[in-house]
């Protein structure tokens, strides 16, 4: 099953390419140059993972992350950054982030940390449905 | 330690450490398109050499975009230079068109960033004072810096240098939350100290929303 990635950054020269690379990889990649945009994709489409710029105009990777966590949870969101700041990189972490890259990265620890992400959505999902089972069957009492 | 460093001297320090890291931001960006794309020559060349077609045209617009990017980095790099340079002598002659174009590039990621639009309306012609050109570049800074908080919905700001009899005058518009009290809270210590220093008056006209700075043609005391 291909990986499905939002890749969010508000330069368009680096997701035209990143896209296409990440696309020769078998993937399946949604980009959005602004956090309005990455927020209107989360809320219609499913990611395995959603790659975002720290740093972006009006509404930076942070805010971005909140909101995206708000809205689902199980989001798996790796960021990208031009500097990490040890502050920066605990927020993150704090809010919800699975990973903090720094720019310029190498495609192979971004295609690396897709797979994780894949990884612990799966784990997320059949925890969840493992909780449902057992509530069912709790409740029927079969 | 705050009272073992002179506040112009904090002021000048956090003025160009700002500036520095949002610029290495900038080229940090400009590295990761540079970066990927020669990611994406090894693909191609990878996939070529398994026989795959090479997409001509796709590689002419990569090394089209590189060639952008490194001119991107190369204008970064030469505005900062240019900013380090204007703490070589205390007191040079400058134009504002030509000084304000570079404060609007030094600040832009962070105005944007923020969700603001600065513009310069230039001078016809040259505006020539003699100034501390980094001091005053510092000013200019922590003015927009300031102008951030009280502009209007539009988030607009717009500088509009213009000559004056006993030399020059920037105006700051578009301040449509300027108050006497912000403004008086505005006035600092360093902003205080760098506008002695560089012999200039600031004027808040909150019934317009506009500060101007007026400059005198040439500083008497240079060097402090």
């Amino acid at each position: 099953m291909t990986d499905k990635v939002l890749i969010v950054d508000d330069e368009q020269d680096f997701l035209t390419i990143i896209s296409d690379r990440l696309t020769a990889r078998d993937m399946n990649v949604s980009t959005a140059s602004s956090a309005k945009d990455a927020i209107k994709k989360i809320e219609t489409e499913s990611f395995d993972a959603v790659v975002l710029d720290l740093m972006m105009p009006e509404m930076d990777g942070l805010e971005t992350l909140k909101i995206m966590k708000e809205k689902n949870p199980d989001l798996q969101v790796i960021l990208l950054t031009g500097h990490a700041t040890v502050e920066k990189g605990i927020e993150a972490m704090k809010l919800g982030a699975m990973d903090l890259i720094e720019k310029p990265a190498d495609l192979t620890t971004i295609v690396e940390r897709i797979k994780r992400a894949k990884a612990e959505k799966i784990i997320l999902v059949e925890k969840k449905s493992e909780k449902r089972i057992r509530d069912i069957l709790t409740r029927k009492g079969w | 330690m705050s009272n073992i460093i002179d506040p112009l001297g904090e002021a000048g320090l956090a003025f160009y450490s700002k500036v520095s890291a949002s610029i290495s931001h900038e080229i940090k960006n400009s590295l990761a398109v540079l970066n990927e794309s020669a990611g994406y020559l090894e693909d191609v060349t990878l996939m070529a050499k398994k026989g795959m077609k090479v997409d001509m045209e796709r590689l002419q617009s990569l090394a089209g975009t590189m060639l952008k990017q490194v001119q991107r980095s190369n204008f970064i790099v030469n505005n900062m230079n240019r900013l380090a340079h204007s703490l070589d002598d205390p007191a040079s002659q400058v134009d504002l068109n030509v000084l304000l174009e570079l404060m609007i590039n030094l600040s832009e990621r962070t105005t944007v960033t923020r969700g603001f639009k600065v513009s310069v309306a230039f001078f016809d012609t040259a505006l020539t004072i003699t100034t501390h050109p980094f001091f005053l570049k510092n000013l200019i800074w922590l003015i927009l810096d300031f102008a951030m908080n009280i502009t209007d919905d539009a988030k607009k700001i717009e500088l509009l240098p213009a000559k004056l009899e006993s030399g020059a005058k920037i105006s700051f518009t578009g301040l449509g939350k300027l108050t006497e009290s912000t403004f008086k809270d505005f006035l600092s210590e360093p902003v205080l100290r760098i506008l002695s220093l560089l012999n200039c008056t600031l004027q808040p006209d909150d019934g317009k929303g506009i500060i101007t700075l007026n400059l005198p043609e040439k500083i008497t005391q240079p060097s402090q």
